[in-house]
């Protein structure tokens, strides 16, 4: 069957704003999903809540029939759900081996030596292009290159799925090319999930296999991405941010 | 009686306090050289009068102006360059308090210093006791700051970029605020505020340097209790902490009576961090 | 050694660097194996150890001892703040308070069990430990600044108990303990001192060059970003709490039995602004730091003494500047020279 995680009827409030409300979603496993919607509409709120940082007010949420509630963000991890941010955030201070070294440590295996854990965080460097940085420190990077460095450090947490937060944001077209191929390669030669918020449409709906919309918290449509572009409520939703 | 002094006390705790709560609520700065914006006030207001004979009622504001622009200052030459890192602005201000309060040592000297009081005698309160009217009215000057802040924060533009700016930078910045200007008046608002208490407060408790801690202290215990960036919070925060203060100086010990706040603090902080009014982040 | 000067005031990297060169050549032809494990950075830094132990208590005075001991105190003080502040991102005022519970604690053992105050000192930095846990665990799920007015909180509420309890304590007069040598020994104590502060750093250096240190370092840079890559943040925040709070109760389990007066002022704030300015001075984040600030406040203010108390006051000067305009310190400042040799 292969449904790797599985959430029913999320609800979020924080104070009086409701971020999610009744959401049911699945991932299966090999997908590439896409999650849109106009700004506020709870997709950041859904990632943080299927990667444990706040608790939902209702619904369930399961990885490979586990449960998520109730698990910090790090066993969530090491379960095997990554992520990158919304606003990258590598760690500045440290140098980009270091940064991998980070997602290799924080996968909790005894046993293994230093010397082998940099082989494979170089190992993830070459695979995403990052070799001749290694020895810098992520904070001289450029944007693409520090999503480049996140995407990193996702992966060396071995992951099954790897949630994407509006990761093309602020990239010009080359970069956004960029991202894309090292998105397909990610996807096909480390077999990853993706569950990908974007605003850059055309990418995300090229990528997707399916297409979940939110807004205002709730799912309002979800199909394959040509159906889920020319429904009228989907665009009504859109068009009714850009009056806002 | 010693309800009534926590309510008075509670009022400029609370005006202390707001002082406090719109740094950190605009800037996500905890300025810890409240204390000695505090005592520095106090200083001037002191000298003004007495060193230089001018009426009370002039000195006290002279002296908040002067805190304001050391407020300005402050924000510009050292607050400003740490945005965004937490960690070096706490210990910017920390050792900066260090610093006032032993220059304050070495400028002004050890010894208490109390400006005049602008009235004199008591007054019977309702047939129970008599209360002291230089205390009264510092309370209803506090009150009068209040009802100026409030003013000031939900009606005039000031008041209402400083609002935008706390709850969302950003978004602020698209619409045209000038973070810039509005931090640095900001942190000279809090510092007058600081300044405001002390010249309040000091014919009442006159001043020294090893005052300013305990000034900080009740102003952070109260910003916590209340809620950080609540107003109604401060209010409410500081009467409480004054009463319970007062109560407890008077009736359980003396020697403890700071601990109620430490106590009070980590209280809060432990078990509900956005205190009785603040938000839950 | 025959050229090299007589280093009675310690420098650090400086001194390690000329030192390094010289001797290698003259150990090759004793044991070849060693090389392998020995590389310059290491040789001369046994040589500094050596001239360490060997010049200051023979060359120096009495009082200059003293002052050797001190900076050797405040040496593991600032280490072990550093460890916590500079590489987990933990900035904790509470950092001298538990230096005074190792104080304390084993003076009161020895003063009222009679307990040898070596036990009394393994006593005091399990005491502090057990409170550095607690402390931990209580801030957990507190942001810099809500965690460091707790620690604040914290510290002082030790203090004023310290100082009202005198019936136990002794309060502002101060608890008279016993010493550790049967035989005062201003020598002996130098070199316990300097013992515990090398086993002290040569952990703290093998801790930072490990995986935990760049787990640190981790935490310090993103904690949400870290959890997110699998780091149980919560482990390593209470695990840095607990260790360097151990650290701080050993330093004052020495330094009251040093002292062999314990008064308030240990647990205070201002002797924690004193580790704090240490720290930044000489560099918040790096090894050698806050060594270096140790040893450079330390004497500094001996010499300033001379003229009144105002070193607090320039010490805070230099403190904020340095935050302002140097944040890594002097060592940071020391590694941009390296990195650009023609700057002026």
């Amino acid at each position: 069957m292969g449904v790797l995680i599985e959430g029913k009827n999320l609800s979020k409030a924080f104070g009086g704003l409701t971020a999610v409300k009744g959401v049911d979603f699945h991932l299966s496993a090999g997908e590439i999903v896409g999650l849109i919607g106009p700004n506020g509409a709870g997709k950041t709120t859904l990632f943080n809540l299927i990667t444990g940082i706040f608790p939902p007010d209702t619904g369930t949420l399961s990885f490979k029939g586990q449960t998520l509630l109730e698990r910090k963000p790090f066993e969530i991890c090491r379960l095997g759900i990554g992520r990158t941010f919304q606003i990258v955030r590598p760690f500045l201070k440290m140098t980009c081996l270091e940064n991998i070294l980070v997602g290799i440590i924080g996968r909790g295996e005894k046993g293994r030596g230093k010397g082998e854990k940099h082989e494979e965080a170089r190992e993830i460097l070459k695979v995403t292009g990052l070799s001749a940085h290694e020895p810098r420190l992520a904070k001289d990077l450029t944007l693409i290159e520090k999503k480049r460095l996140e995407m990193a450090r996702a992966l060396a947490t071995k992951p099954g799925v790897i949630l994407l937060d509006e990761v093309l944001a602020g990239l010009n077209p080359s970069e956004i090319q960029q991202a894309l191929e090292l998105i397909e390669k990610i996807r096909s030669q480390f077999q990853i999930t993706l569950f990908w918020i974007e605003h850059v449409m055309g990418a995300i709906m090229k990528a997707s296999d399916r297409v979940i919309v939110l807004d205002q918290g709730r799912k309002i449509k979800e199909g394959k991405p040509l159906e889920v572009v020319s429904d009228p409520r989907v665009i009504e939703a859109y068009l009714g941010e850009e009056n806002a | 009686m010693y309800v009534t002094n926590g309510i008075v006390i509670g009022v400029i705790n609370a005006i202390s306090a707001i002082g406090v709560s719109l740094i950190v609520g605009i800037m996500k700065v905890v300025n810890f050289a409240h204390g000695e914006l505090y005592i520095f006030a106090g200083y001037f207001s002191y000298h003004l009068s007495v060193s230089l004979g001018l009426h009370p009622l002039l000195a006290m504001p002279i002296s908040i102006f002067l805190v304001f622009v050391i407020g300005l200052v402050m924000e510009k030459t050292l607050i400003r360059p740490t945005y965004g890192d937490d960690m070096y602005s706490l210990i910017i201000t920390f050792v900066l308090s260090i610093v006032l309060q032993n220059a304050a040592l070495l400028i002004f000297g050890p010894y208490p210093n109390k400006p005049p009081s602008l009235v004199t005698g008591a007054t019977n309160i309702l047939g129970f006791f008599h209360y002291g009217n230089q205390r009264l009215l510092s309370f209803f000057i506090s009150l009068g700051i209040l009802f100026f802040i409030f003013y000031l924060i939900k009606k005039t533009w000031f008041g209402k970029s400083i609002r935008a700016v706390s709850q969302d930078r950003e978004m602020s910045g698209l619409m045209g605020v000038d973070h810039y200007r509005i931090n640095m008046l900001s942190f000279g608002l809090g510092a007058s505020l600081a300044g405001a208490a002390g010249v309040i407060l000091a014919p009442i408790f006159p001043v020294t340097p090893s005052a300013s801690s305990a000034v900080s202290l009740t102003a952070f215990v109260v910003v916590v209790l209340g809620g950080m960036g609540s107003l109604k919070g401060c209010i409410v925060g500081g009467l409480v902490l004054g009463i319970i203060e007062n109560l407890g100086a008077a009736y359980i010990s003396t020697m403890y009576r700071h601990i109620f706040a430490f106590v009070i603090l980590i209280l809060v902080l432990v078990f509900r961090p956005w205190g009785l009014y603040g938000q839950r982040t | 050694m025959g050229s090299e000067p007589k280093d009675t005031f310690p420098r650090g990297e400086r001194a390690i660097g000329r030192n390094g060169e010289g001797e290698k050549e003259k150990i090759e032809p004793l044991d070849e194996s060693w090389i392998e494990i020995m590389d310059g950075k290491k040789i001369g830094f046994l040589i500094f150890l050596l001239i360490l132990a060997i010049f200051p208590p023979f060359v120096l005075s009495q009082y200059w001892l003293h002052v050797m001991i001190i900076s050797l105190f405040y040496v593991m003080m600032a280490s072990s703040w550093n460890l916590l502040a500079g590489f987990t991102g933990q900035v904790s005022f509470a950092h001298a308070a538990f230096s005074g519970v190792g104080a304390y604690l084993s003076g009161m053992l020895a003063v009222f069990l009679g307990l040898s105050p070596w036990l009394g000192i393994a006593a005091g930095t399990f005491g502090a430990a057990v409170l550095g846990l607690g402390l931990g665990f209580l801030c957990i799920r507190m942001g810099g600044i809500y965690l460091s007015l707790t620690t604040l909180g914290f510290s002082e509420i030790l203090r004023i108990v310290i100082t009202n309890e005198d019936h136990w304590t002794r309060g502002t007069m101060g608890l008279q303990v016993p010493g550790l040598f049967a035989v005062y020994s201003k020598t002996s104590y130098y070199f316990l001192f300097l013992f515990f502060a090398v086993v002290m750093l040569v952990f703290i250096r093998r801790l930072i060059r490990s995986e935990w240190g760049v787990t640190f370092r981790a935490v310090l840079n993103d904690e949400v970003a870290a959890s997110a890559s699998g780091i149980n943040t919560i482990r390593v925040r209470i695990l840095a709490f607990t260790l360097t709070s151990a650290m701080a109760g050993l330093a004052g389990g020495l330094y009251g039995h040093y002292l062999m007066l314990i008064t308030p002022d240990i647990p205070s704030l201002g002797q924690m602004f004193l580790v704090l300015a240490m720290a930044v001075i000489g560099g918040m984040g790096s090894f050698a730091g806050p060594i270096l600030g140790s040893f450079i406040l330390e004497f500094l203010s001996e010499y300033i003494r001379s003229w009144g108390e105002y070193h607090v006051l320039l010490y805070g000067l230099i403190a904020l500047i340095m935050a302002r305009f140097a944040p890594e310190g002097i060592m940071g400042l020391w590694a941009k020279r390296r990195r650009n040799p023609w700057a002026s």
